[in-house]
């Protein structure tokens, strides 16, 4: 299958560190591809770059064949990319179900017009995503949380509703940057069937970052590792897992 | 020759935006809050000054170090009293509780006040300084010669000594400050109360050159942000620069265009500076728009 | 439906007020139009602006110049005057989207206000200069609005529609938009949520209802003078607002209700009013940040900000 992702040759550069160089990477449909490396490597950097938050300097980002490097990250989203943020990235003030909602709304019909005077039309788009939040809820087993604030939630039940949201509008690629971090081994356990079923049932392409060995082994088809903003390594779990030079970044880094 | 003595009484009115600036850049660096009631503060000091000199009958000297001292304490008081007590709010709330601070000032300068514009005896009698067809009156001189000192001073102190170094190392970041000890809720307090003094200064040396009214918070607070606007926010080199150019703009304006223009020429140079160049003259990069 | 109970049991306030009560109630109702607009953009989008009585007073000048100087009836003045306040804060909001928005929101507010104010000064033939305009009878659809009772049922009707019109918006995807880029903009660009549209948009709208609300405002105290529209008046603007609720409708009106017939009461004593509003504000920010709509919430849960219909 064709790589709906295609990063060449990426470089990004700001405040005077080579954040990234010369990076290449694929990302294909109903595939987890997870990106690890020691702290400072560049793995959000990449996020970053991938989303639009911060320009490359060399290099070309494609998506399903067409450029999109240089674009805004409102613009890059349109086009179907969606991310988790390693701080949390939801709307405090607001409930999972307004968080889910949120996330739908480049899919709901309704006009200006329409749903300042209330149409028939307005109502019903409005209706039908309602109806969409709440079973996106359901179906990933937190429909109970759906009109608690996201604010007084535990972290685990953040990172889930986050990622309900970015998956609500169906995005062909997701980028989930650390979702794991202060979730204990049985949420974690949940996490790994969650990235899954993303991946299996949705056909999403999946870029997971993370430093959660076993959850990383658990749940991705392929890692590519980075060091110091470059790519050192790629391949299934196993390989990643005896390779020297993985070993090298990660034990030379103490 | 015209033009030039325009820019000398601009440079002199400037001197006072540029003190005014600079203490709102020294708090907005310093906290990251901007101070939407330092107006009021400004004019706090001013109307203490007025009170402790004209009704108290204290000589101007001992009144304006009094009426500093006095706001270097009620900017702390402020920081500790107020603002800290709201730091886990919404982000607005700063803002609100500065305009709200800014606005009781101004309810007991008017209380005290009444309704009338109060003016201040002279003071700087200083003659003026002639020079071929220009004339320095003597309010300027005093003006040139108190900011000039207060800057230098100020500029010493942050970039020389060893409390600003410390000053440098908070701003940059207020964790890794933390992290070798520094006290940065008492850093906070202290440079709360350094830009109230600082902008009391500047209050202190226009009382007595202008009508003095509550209203006074509103007009240097604009002054102020459109000085450090000009000279790119958070820029405090730059807030000089912005005053100092503020003042000259406007006697220029005034004189060339129309004097009814003097009062909007700050307005202006906001909307213009940002239509144009929105870092300012010697502002960072403003970050990507998302 | 749920919603038309109060301004149709509102209806029967007439029958028991006398024309100075039903005054102070109209103002009221014109001060829930300015507290949900101000709200709008302070509260929802959560952007500290300082252009709201620049916003009432052009609504309220373009109202009483076209009734004054075009004769055009009060009902026709209505929407120009929301347009007015409309395009003023678009280009505010354009203008600031440039800069270091946090800040540069504020302060192009502070700069747009008062050189609205000046030009109303300065305005002469047009504007009536620091001696304003008097504001010719209003017509409403040839209903002569020249009582208390009749300019209340006008506004109620007025109000009604506009608040409506707001609820629907916020409880719709736009809402939801607004509310996201006030929470975490960063999140809301990656849900592909257009952010400074949006902006522009809140300020839009916020500057079309308190259009309307100075619309009203001319009419019903029928002289329009730029004293009116200063910094005083805008920290009782930003009292209704935080006192009420940031960021929620139902907080607007309470707000608005709670605080309208207080300035009265400090007219006589320099700087009471500065001082109490100023002090009000400084004590809700301490105590209850939230305001009171929060504090209704807690007993009736119904009453909390929703950003969507079920219906």
């Amino acid at each position: 299958m064709a790589a709906l992702l295609e990063l060449s040759g990426v470089s990004v550069r700001f405040a005077g560190l080579q954040a990234l160089s010369g990076v290449n990477l694929s990302a294909r449909g109903g595939e987890v591809r997870a990106v690890i490396g020691p702290n400072g490597a560049g793995k959000t950097t990449l996020f970053n770059a991938i989303s639009g938050y911060v320009p490359i300097e060399q290099g070309s980002i494609a998506l399903g064949g067409k450029p999109i490097h240089g674009l805004t990250p409102h613009q890059i989203a349109a086009r179907g990319v969606r991310r988790t943020f390693q701080n949390g990235g939801l709307f405090p003030e607001l409930t999972a179900l307004e968080n889910v909602l949120a996330g739908l709304h480049s899919r709901i019909d309704a006009g200006f017009a329409g749903i300042l005077f209330g149409t028939r039309a307005a109502r019903a788009a409005e209706r039908e995503a309602v109806q969409r939040a709440r079973a996106l809820l359901e179906l990933l087993g937190v429909s109970h949380l759906a009109d608690r604030v996201v604010k007084e939630m535990s972290g685990g039940q953040q990172r889930t509703i986050e990622i309900v949201r970015a998956v609500a509008a169906e995005p062909p690629l997701l980028l989930l940057d650390e979702p794991a971090v202060g979730l204990a081994p049985p949420v974690r356990t949940q996490l790994v069937g969650l990235i899954r079923r993303l991946a299996g049932e949705m056909g999403i392409a999946v870029l997971l970052i993370e430093h959660a060995m076993e959850l990383v082994m658990a749940a991705a088809d392929a890692i590519a590792v980075l060091n110091g903003g470059a790519k050192i390594a790629e391949g299934p779990p196993a390989a990643i897992r005896n390779d020297p030079a993985v070993l090298e970044a990660y034990l030379g880094h103490a | 020759m015209f033009a030039l003595q325009l820019a000398l009484s601009g440079l002199a009115q400037g001197a006072i935006y540029a003190l005014v600036a600079l203490s709102m850049c020294v708090v907005y660096r310093a906290t990251t809050v901007v101070n939407f009631g330092h107006g009021d503060l400004v004019m706090a000091g001013a109307f203490v000054l007025y009170l402790l000199a004209v009704l108290a009958g204290l000589p101007f000297l001992a009144g304006a170090l009094a009426a500093v001292a006095l706001l270097f304490l009620l900017g702390v008081a402020i920081e500790v009293g107020l603002i800290e007590r709201i730091k886990a709010g919404p982000h607005i709330g700063f803002a609100l509780m500065c305009i709200a601070f800014g606005y009781v000032l101004r309810g007991i300068a008017r209380g005290v006040w009444g309704r009338e514009v109060l003016p201040m005896p002279r003071v700087f009698d200083f003659p003026p300084l002639v020079l071929g067809e220009l004339v320095v009156t003597g309010d300027a001189l005093a003006v040139f010669g108190v900011v000039g000192v207060l800057l230098a001073l100020f500029f010493l102190l942050f970039y020389r000594s060893s409390a600003g170094r410390v000053m440098q190392a908070v701003c940059q970041s207020e964790r890794g400050a933390a992290l070798v000890g520094i006290n940065v809720r008492a850093f906070h307090g202290v440079m709360w109360g350094a830009g109230a003094a600082l902008g009391a200064a500047g209050g202190v040396l226009v009382a007595p050159i202008t009508l003095l009214h509550p209203g006074l918070g509103a007009i240097f607070l604009i002054k102020g942000f459109a000085a450090m606007t000009l000279g790119g926010f958070g820029s405090l080199g730059g807030a000089v620069a912005g005053g100092l150019i503020l003042g000259v703009a406007e006697q220029l304006v005034g004189g060339y265009v129309s004097t009814k223009l003097i009062d909007i020429t700050a307005y202006l140079v906001i909307i213009l500076v940002l239509a144009l160049r929105p870092s300012g003259l010697f502002g960072r990069a403003i970050a990507e728009r998302v | 439906m749920r919603f038309y109970l109060l301004p149709l049991a509102a209806c029967a306030i007439p029958l028991a007020a006398n024309p100075y009560t039903q005054f102070v109630v109209n103002l009221m109702l014109v001060y829930i139009l300015v507290a949900v607009g101000f709200n709008l953009v302070l509260g929802n989008l959560g952007q500290l602006a300082f252009a709201n009585t620049a916003l009432f007073g052009i609504g309220a000048y373009a109202a009483a110049m076209l009734m004054a100087h075009a004769g055009w009836p009060f009902w026709a003045a209505i929407v120009p005057a929301g347009l007015a306040g409309a395009a003023a804060g678009f280009l505010a909001s354009v203008t600031a989207l440039r800069g270091i928005r946090v800040y540069y929101l504020a302060i192009v507010t502070l700069a747009f206000g008062e050189l609205l104010r000046w030009t109303y000064i300065h305005g002469e033939a047009a504007t009536g200069g620091t001696d304003g305009l008097a504001v010719p009878k209003a017509d409403f659809f040839g209903i002569a609005l020249d009582s208390e009772t009749a300019r209340f049922y006008a506004f109620l009707l007025i109000v009604t529609v506009m608040v409506k019109a707001v609820s629907n918006l916020l409880r719709s995807k736009i809402g939801r938009a607004i509310v996201a880029i006030r929470d975490n903009e960063l999140a809301s660009a990656s849900l592909a949520i257009p952010t400074g549209r949006y902006i522009v948009a809140a300020f839009v709208l916020s500057g079309f209802v308190v259009g309307v609300a100075g619309s009203l405002f001319a009419v019903l105290i029928g002289r329009v003078i730029p004293e009116s529209f200063g910094l005083i008046e805008l920290i009782l603007h930003f009292a209704m607002v935080l006192v009420g609720g940031l960021g929620s409708l139902t907080g607007s009106i309470l707000g608005a209700v709670a605080l309208t017939a207080l300035p009265e009461y400090f007219r006589r004593f320099p700087g009471l009013y500065e001082m109490f509003f100023g002090g009000l504000l400084i004590v809700f920010l301490l105590a209850q940040p939230r305001g009171l709509a929060a504090l209704a919430a807690r007993w009736w849960p119904a009453l909390r900000e929703r950003y969507y219909r079920e219906n």
